[in-house]
């Protein structure tokens, strides 16, 4: 069981997230853009284990977000989600520390393996 | 010109006058023949032959004098000619070949070509053509231009935000299909379809924003030293199922010691998968389909044939261009986005290898990719 944070600007893809994680037996909480994400995260407790963010997403992306994050210190194992089928740029891939990268649409046992592998 | 109108006018007067001449010296002879006043007769004769040759010494001094005369100033005529031409044409050159240069270069691509535009009125003018035309060239290729990047952001976009849909399709379709204990089988098969059709639909958005990225020169690919062998046993694992399920053979045969090729690996292997999917959708059911991985001189080579029915000789030829598909009741059975072997190339050309396809129709067909071995130098064999 893995404490997950998720961010998404969709609902309906939110809701889908929460219903298969919660049904593999995760905690989910989850962030409508990259503002939320960085309010939800207590940057002292090591709140959640794994973060989930969409790339893009109005007003912060997951990716600024994330870096937002990573400057305060926060060590957590991110996976990006994006719509295109590659993997964002490299520079941020080495400096964001990203753990891997989750297209649209989504291969639910192949999500479930990556947060299996890196909560461990 | 007016010595020539008195020239022609001079040469008719005396035509004229000789013409009566000779007419009075008829009539004299005639009388002088019928015995009439053969005195006088004579005397005519006598007075028109002299008055004759008074006329021709006449003629030929005028004659001449005009002649010098017309003669003299054609040929003032001609030197000045000569020497404003010699000016015009030594004035015009510099221009001129200005023009031509720039032309060149125009032609050749260079839309910042320009002349200076200065000297006679003429080659001014014609330089300014040429200066307006090159700007407007210019201004139309920066609009194509920036259409192209608007039409790759428009398919880049559109393709993403068509994504998040889709994820919520696929995915809701996919949360019912995990109570199939609790759906009846009419409406399991309802999800089965729309789960159908949502993949297929990924599949179209996956390859056209692989096109997208090819026109904008963005497909890009990350090649590390392969073995093509195991590149092919992926492949088929993959499409294993599919084949099965039409009851139709597929063999893999392996050339010991090949050399490793330099491939990004998912790329290469979504063209075999891509391939052997065109077989296994065009073929019949129970036909056979083989890979062949071998060496051919520098290159490794990927066969993929099958024994269906083959393809005819003019689909043939546009095979690998983009939504180029067999006859349309095939290809609406099959439902494949005519877009694979578009990519396929595509990504191929982009390993530096080709690809083709030889089929005769009821003779099977072969797609052959070839890509360069790496050097024996640094070859490492494959065990």
């Amino acid at each position: 069981m893995a404490r997950v944070l998720v961010a998404d600007d969709s609902e309906t893809i939110l809701l889908l997230l929460r219903t298969r994680l919660e049904m593999e037996g995760h905690e989910v909480e989850t962030a409508a853009d990259g503002q939320e994400v960085v309010d939800a995260v207590d940057v002292a407790a090591a709140t959640h284990d794994i973060f989930l963010l969409d790339a893009m997403m109005p007003h912060k992306s997951g990716i600024d977000a994330l870096r937002e994050l990573r400057g305060a210190g926060v060590e957590t194992p991110t996976l990006i989600v994006s719509a295109h089928t590659d993997g964002g740029n490299g520079e941020d891939h080495e400096s964001l520390d990203i753990a891997g990268y989750v297209s649209k649409p989504i291969d639910f046992p192949q999500l479930f393996t990556l947060i299996d592998e890196l909560t461990r | 010109m007016i010595g020539v109108a008195r020239f022609l006018q001079q040469r008719q007067d005396f035509e004229n006058a000789t013409t009566r001449s000779y007419q009075s010296e008829i009539e004299a002879r005639n009388r002088l023949a019928r015995g009439e006043r053969p005195a006088a007769a004579r005397a005519t004769i006598a007075s028109q032959q002299s008055r004759r040759q008074a006329l021709r010494n006449e003629i030929s001094s005028e004659t001449r004098d005009t002649a010098l005369l017309v003669g003299a100033g054609l040929i003032a005529g001609l030197t000045g000619a000569a020497l404003l031409f010699t000016g015009l044409i030594s004035s015009m050159r510099r221009p001129l070949e200005d023009l031509v240069e720039a032309s060149g270069r125009l032609a050749g691509g260079d839309l910042d070509a320009r002349v200076d535009v200065g000297g006679l009125s003429e080659t001014a003018t014609l330089g300014s053509a040429f200066n307006e035309m090159a700007e407007e060239l210019q201004r139309r290729a920066g609009e194509r231009d920036q259409l192209e990047r608007m039409k790759d952001e428009f398919v880049l976009t559109a393709s993403h935000e068509l994504r998040s849909p889709l994820t919520s399709v696929q995915g809701f379709a996919e949360l019912l299909l995990l109570e199939r204990e609790r759906l009846d089988p009419k409406q399991a098969e309802t999800v089965e379809v729309i789960l159908d059709n949502t993949r297929h639909l990924t599949r179209l958005l996956n390859d056209l924003l692989d096109l997208a990225r090819s026109d904008a020169g963005r497909l890009a690919i990350k090649p590390v030293p392969t073995d093509a062998a195991q590149l092919a046993e992926e492949a088929v694992r993959t499409m294993r199922a599919q084949f099965d399920a039409r009851a139709q053979r597929l063999e893999l045969e392996i050339e010991p010691g090949l050399p490793r090729i330099e491939a990004d690996r998912d790329r290469i292997r979504q063209v075999l998968v891509n391939l052997l999917t065109n077989a296994n959708e065009y073929c019949p059911e129970r036909a056979g389909i083989g890979v062949k991985v071998s060496r051919n001189g520098a290159d490794v080579e990927i066969d993929v044939s099958d024994d269906g029915p083959g393809i005819p000789e003019d689909q043939l030829a546009h095979i690998f261009e983009r939504f180029s598909r067999g006859d349309a009741g095939e290809t609406q059975r099959v439902g494949g986005t005519g877009l694979g072997l578009a990519i396929s190339k595509s990504l191929v050309e982009l390993h530096g290898g080709t690809i083709g396809a030889e089929s005769a129709p009821g003779e099977g067909s072969t797609f052959r990719i070839r890509l360069p071995a790496i050097a024996s130098a640094d070859r490492t064999e494959v065990s």
